[in-house]
């Protein structure tokens, strides 16, 4: 196939970033299909957002004035219903997570078929431990700076899927992540 | 207790992303604006992104070559994001849930936007 770079020696690169890029995609089009269209989720997502920042005024609020015991128990109040609602939207993102992981795992399958056993690009670095093996995954040869499909394919799916959730507007709300591990309060003297 | 600036929350609609009007440009560099927890965070992990692949792209280009370097980066990256909101913006970190959260915000998705610009320039530009 013969198209604008095809004459750069690593060119196969560029074709593992634009698969995955159109995996992404259709990955959040799924995820919209399935969850973010509905209004359950919009419902759900909207009391996490109310619940969280009514949490944060309250603590805000309580932080200037003496803690009294009415305060403490809406706080714990409002606490636990957020973690109602972040354990409900793990549950609902749940659903659509197999199809979107089913899609992914074809795609990676394509590209192994691909480019199995191909130097995909050039690393400017020594890789080792876990890096090296997923960096030089299916390659021969000993050279270290080798880089696999799979590799690439790794960092393609983190950086360009969490920046295009966030770009849409589909990243978890903050206050979900907050909700499903609670720091204890850092106390102000 | 330190006495911070205290933070409105912004009851207007969320803004979206890519479609900021010139009031909230100004905004990124006013010490006096309110910020609301996810405003913030999400300026925050945008200027980590931009950084990761301007990063990626000079890195790739010159070229440097060695795990120095990523560490580098990451030392460069965490720099301006510190300075941003301590200096420029003079915002009260513990308002937005400390110092470790502000910095992390965006750092995962941004190394492997760094390492992923540096490794395409640098195996396109030189080989």
């Amino acid at each position: 196939m013969a198209y604008p770079f095809s004459d750069f020696k690593y060119s196969d690169g560029l074709s593992v970033v634009g698969i995955s890029f159109c995996t992404a995609i259709v990955c959040e089009a799924i995820s919209w299909v399935l969850i973010y269209r509905t209004n359950s989720y919009k419902n759900l997502r909207s009391s996490i957002d109310k619940a969280s920042k009514k949490l944060e005024t309250m603590k805000t609020d309580s932080n200037k004035i003496n803690i009294k015991k009415s305060k403490t128990k809406k706080i714990d109040r409002v606490e636990t219903s957020l973690k109602e609602s972040s354990r409900d939207l793990s549950l609902f993102k749940f659903k659509s997570g197999g199809v979107v992981a089913l899609v992914l795992f074809v795609v990676f399958g394509l590209l192994n078929s691909l480019f199995e056993g191909k130097v995909v690009a050039k690393l400017p670095f020594k890789p080792f431990g876990l890096i090296m093996k997923m960096s030089h995954r299916g390659l021969q040869g000993n050279d270290p700076t080798d880089c696999s499909m799979a590799f690439l394919y790794f960092l393609c799916s983190i950086s360009i899927r969490t920046n295009l959730q966030k770009f849409l507007g589909f990243a978890p709300p903050r206050g979900a992540s907050a909700g499903l591990f609670p720091m204890p309060d850092p106390k102000t003297s | 207790m330190k006495e911070g600036k205290s933070v409105k929350l912004n009851h207007q609609q969320p803004h979206q992303n890519g479609h900021l009007s010139p009031s909230k440009f100004a905004k990124l560099f006013d010490p006096e604006a309110s910020w609301d927890k996810d405003q913030l965070g999400d300026v925050l992990h945008w200027i980590r992104q931009v950084l990761g692949l301007a990063c990626g792209f000079l890195w790739g280009s010159i070229p440097l070559v060695g795990g120095i370097w990523f560490i580098l980066f990451l030392a460069l990256s965490t720099g301006i994001i510190y300075s941003y909101y301590a200096v420029i913006l003079k915002v009260d970190e513990e308002e937005f849930g400390g110092h470790g959260a502000l910095l992390q915000e965006g750092l995962f998705a941004s190394i492997t936007l760094f390492l992923l610009s540096w490794i395409l320039v640098y195996s396109l530009a030189h080989f």
